[in-house]
């Protein structure tokens, strides 16, 4: 039944931009569209830079999550709807988050951002909360746009996507043109929610999901009893942003498809397997998660290796999330048959894994089966669960339950211990089924520490040492003990520990190309800003440096593939008709990081106190952790710290070692908000705002209060 | 004694590349070796030699998540 | 099947190949806009034919490109989004865009450029 519909007339893009964003609300079904003004253009340029803008001026410090106020706003950018050039397709999702309360951002694939755009809108807003569940469609070549009542049954991804293009498809030719938005049975009863992107793979004649995962936008878009969305656009073509110079878009598509063609295989395997290609690699550095971050590696991550996932996922076809991504990383499996759970024995397609589903639900959780991190993988997917927020807390719990705080009394039965699968499948079920322990575990890790502290007497320092969450969202896949670079990557972060800002691990560690503080703080300036921009634009940050040229180690910082980033100055100005360059691009970045900073502090979040990060993150919290790693945590005690580790207890030594590992936190933090142009506090300042010209008035009247 | 990254590391008589690369389990493929600022092409690796007091650079192109 | 094959050392660099090809599908003489290619060298010229392998058939997320009844690799330009991924996946380089069209082009093996060659140095086999 159809509640509300909305003609609107066609236009056209110009640019990169059709300047008119569409806005719903599912609460009084409002449906109308709204200009994007020039000064949303100059300041935000698109993507999460609208997400943020339309946000800040839906909602106020007071607002919550599951206000109707709050809104969840899915916005591509000028360069993304493009089809020749790798991994631009991508939308960035905006909302306040039910696990930090701040603005969260998220990058997802699939086809919804560019049919969003060619049905004419350059975002989307979705206000208010509707009394039943209700269904949004979209048709992009008649200029319709409806509210309709749900009377869908199913509630998990893989069966409401293809009922959904199965319905909305003129017929089997036309299932392509057709994506759906939607989350899951867990989004429900958990604030871990995620939302799956699909597109219709024409040779499995199935679909594709692809996930917003981290910070809980699913659990907002159940919580306004939002079923899916779903868009009808017939027409891709590969000029539809109406480009400035569409020969430079298609010769600098050329040259990339070129590059991956020659130089994949040898490089990171990624039209093979995709981000799981470094799984042995972590393990082989001593940076994989294990057991809670506990370890870096573990005797039997063979059994969870690349090449187990290459063999069990389908080889040779064309798997880019939008057209033209040659570098096809969105690998699956196909007729595989879970073992467990409302779906055993029936033949899915699992869309994974990739590498941090390897690690959350794998090495992370002590699970090295590589059929069990698919059918976690799976079901994570379908149950609309966030596998890095899924993977994290559950190795909490199992630290928790093997030193004694949780118990199966306290669990329900489920024996929580590292590497039992059965029964992590079983707590994903139970988040499904809205029951049992399951429910408070999809609270996440920051509201279990005050249930285990407050109810069950746990001890509140080593709960906050190991429980890895910063800002109120669990940390992602990657080892930050041994590198202050990375902490502070994880932690300096906007949103929370997400590895999209920087990943550095590398670079500090292992190259050792960033010694000083001031060498760490200027590239934690530097990949923030320049990885922000892909989040303006809507593209995928993939093909940046997952692949790279013949040359490029030979260039002056070959960290940064310099090549790429010309090219991506080319596609912007040959779409936009701008003539932008490699400079320009950071400042359009750093103008929406600050408005994202400062958005923070206004929910009353974003300031140093903030930044810190729970120690394990930093380093051996347990005697187990130092003796794993006796001989390098001695020789730092004695060469950097000063203290000699002869005759000194483990206790002692940790203790030492703890003190100088904050220390260097906290200096490295003073150094990043230096180059960043922030006080000691955390807080721009004005100074900071005028240089990039984001002294807007509303922003000055947040930063006055705290400088 | 040899720098590698900016740290000491021990030297051995007769020490390649390749000898190095394995020595410090350095088995991520896409390396960049420089040996005194010269780059080592990756076909060398088995025959070029290191000498006591070389500096080393191992530079890893991972891109990460 | 009808495969464009080559001599490159009878070729004497004329274009009148190229200058065919582009007058019959694009309506100007233009090298740049033909299906095969003539590249100018110290020795030999370097000329760059499709094979008809069908690799780009496997590449092209839309099944835009497909082999007809006669086994000759045509690409359904109605289908095609422009993403050019064959064009860079050509194992012969032999897949083509030109700035002035948003769909790529290639040799369908009509015979019309051996019949322009004075020196027979391409030709069509039956194969």
């Amino acid at each position: 039944m159809i509640l509300k519909e909305y003609k609107y007339e066609l236009g056209k893009i110009e640019r990169g931009y059709n300047n008119r964003s569409l806005y719903i609300n599912v609460g009084d079904n409002t449906i109308k569209e709204k200009e994007v003004t020039q000064f949303m253009k100059d300041k935000f340029i698109g993507g999460k830079g609208f997400g943020l803008w339309y946000l800040w001026n839906a909602v106020t410090p007071e607002t919550r999550w599951n206000d109707p106020e709050n809104e969840i706003v899915i916005a591509h950018g000028p360069v993304a709807g493009i089809t020749q050039y790798p991994g631009s397709g991508k939308s960035l999702v905006v909302t306040l988050s039910p696990l930090t309360h701040m603005p969260m951002d998220s990058n997802v694939g699939g086809y919804f951002g560019p049919y969003l755009k060619f049905s004419g809108f350059d975002a989307l807003e979705l206000q208010g909360k509707a009394e039943k569940d209700v269904i949004i469609y979209i048709d992009g070549n008649k200029g319709i746009v409806q509210i309709m009542e749900s009377d869908i049954e199913e509630k998990d991804s893989h069966l409401l996507s293809e009922i959904l293009t199965e319905r909305f498809a003129k017929d089997e030719e036309d299932k392509k043109n057709i994506s759906v938005v939607s989350t899951g049975s867990a989004a429900d009863h958990t604030l871990i929610g995620l939302l799956n992107f699909s597109f219709y793979d024409i040779r499995r004649k199935g679909v594709r999901l692809k996930q917003a995962g981290r910070g809980g936008i699913g659990t907002v878009f159940r919580d306004k009893k939002i079923k899916a969305l779903v868009v009808r656009f017939e027409g891709t073509k590969g000029n539809l942003n109406n480009p400035a110079d569409q020969g430079k878009i298609n010769r600098t598509g050329i040259k990339l498809h070129k590059e991956i063609c020659d130089l994949d295989d040898k490089q990171n395997r990624m039209r093979k397997i995709g981000t799981a290609n470094i799984i042995e690699v972590m393990d082989e550095y001593d940076l994989l998660p294990t057991h809670n971050y506990k370890f870096g590696c573990h005797k039997d991550t063979y059994k969870i290796s690349s090449d187990k996932f290459q063999a069990r996922v389908t080889q040779g076809l064309p798997d880019g999330c939008w057209y033209g991504c040659s570098l096809s990383c969105a690998k699956a499996a196909d007729d595989f048959i879970p073992e467990t759970g409302p779906y055993k024995g029936q033949k899915v397609i699992v869309d994974g894994p990739e590498y941090e589903n390897a690690a959350a639900l794998g090495s992370n959780i002590g699970v090295f089966d590589r059929d069990g991190v698919l059918e976690l993988n799976f079901y994570c997917d379908t149950y609309g669960v966030d596998t890095i927020s899924f993977g994290t807390l559950t190795a909490f719990v199992m630290e928790c339950y093997e030193n004694g705080i949780l118990d199966k009394e306290k669990t329900g039965g489920l024996e929580l211990y590292f590497g039992n699968k059965e029964a992590a499948l079983e707590l994903l079920h139970q988040m499904s089924r809205g029951e049992g322990f399951g429910k408070i575990a999809g609270l996440g890790i920051r509201r279990m520490k005050k249930i285990f502290i407050e109810e069950y007497g746990a001890d509140a320092d080593f709960l906050n040492d190991i429980g890895m969450e910063q800002k109120g969202l669990e940390y992602s896949e990657y080892l930050s003990k041994e590198s202050l670079a990375q902490q502070g990557g994880y932690g300096l972060t906007n949103k929370g520990p997400q590895h999209d800002e920087a990943w550095l691990i590398f670079m500090d560690m292992v190259n050792n190309q960033i010694p000083t503080f001031e060498d760490k703080a200027e590239a934690l300036h530097y990949f923030p800003m320049f990885r922000t921009w892909f989040g303006l634009m809507g593209l995928c940050k993939l093909p940046w440096n997952d692949i790279a040229p013949e040359d490029n180690k030979y260039t002056d910082e070959p960290a940064k593939i310099p090549e790429h980033v010309q090219n991506y100055v080319d596609i912007f100005n040959g779409v936009t008709g701008k003539n932008i360059d490699k400079h320009e691009l950071i400042v359009q970045s750093e103008r929406v990081y600050n408005f994202q900073r400062i958005f923070n502090i206004r929910m009353g979040y974003g300031k140093r106190i903030h930044d810190k990060t729970p120690y394990r993150s930093m380093g051996p919290v347990t005697e187990e952790e130092y003796l794993s790693r006796q001989e390098r945590y001695d020789k730092q005690l004695k060469e950097l710290v000063g203290f000699d580790p002869e005759g000194k207890t483990t206790q002692e030594k940790m203790a030492a070692l703890r003190k100088y590992r904050e220390e260097q936190y906290e200096r490295l933090t003073d150094a990043v908000y230096k180059r960043r142009g922030w006080t000691m506090d955390g807080v721009p300042t004005i100074e900071k705002l005028k240089e990039i010209g984001m002294d807007l008035p509303e922003l000055i009247e947040v930063v006055k209060k705290h400088l | 004694m040899i720098q590698v990254n900016g740290k000491e590391f021990p030297w051995e008589e007769g020490m390649t590349v390749r000898r190095l690369l394995e020595l410090k389990k350095y088995s991520y493929p896409r390396i960049t070796v420089k040996i005194n600022g010269q780059f080592i092409r990756d076909e060398e690796f088995d025959t070029k030699v290191i000498h006591d007091g070389d500096e080393i650079q191992c530079i890893h192109l991972m891109a990460g998540g | 099947m009808k495969v464009l094959r080559k001599n490159p050392e009878q070729c004497i660099e004329c274009h009148a190949c190229e200058n065919t090809c582009s007058k019959l599908y694009f309506k100007e003489e233009n090298p740049e806009k033909a299906c095969l290619r003539i590249k100018e060298t110290d020795s030999h010229p370097q000329i760059t034919t499709c094979t008809q392998c069908g690799v780009c058939i496997d590449i092209c997320p839309v099944e835009a490109i497909n082999r007809d009844k006669n086994g000759i690799v045509r690409i359904d330009k109605k289908k095609c989004v422009g993403c050019f991924m064959c064009v860079g996946f050509c194992p012969e380089l032999a897949m083509f865009m030109h700035d002035d069209y948003i769909e790529p082009f290639k040799c369908v093996s009509c015979g019309q450029c051996v019949k322009a060659c004075p020196t027979g140095a391409i030709y069509i086999s039956e194969e």
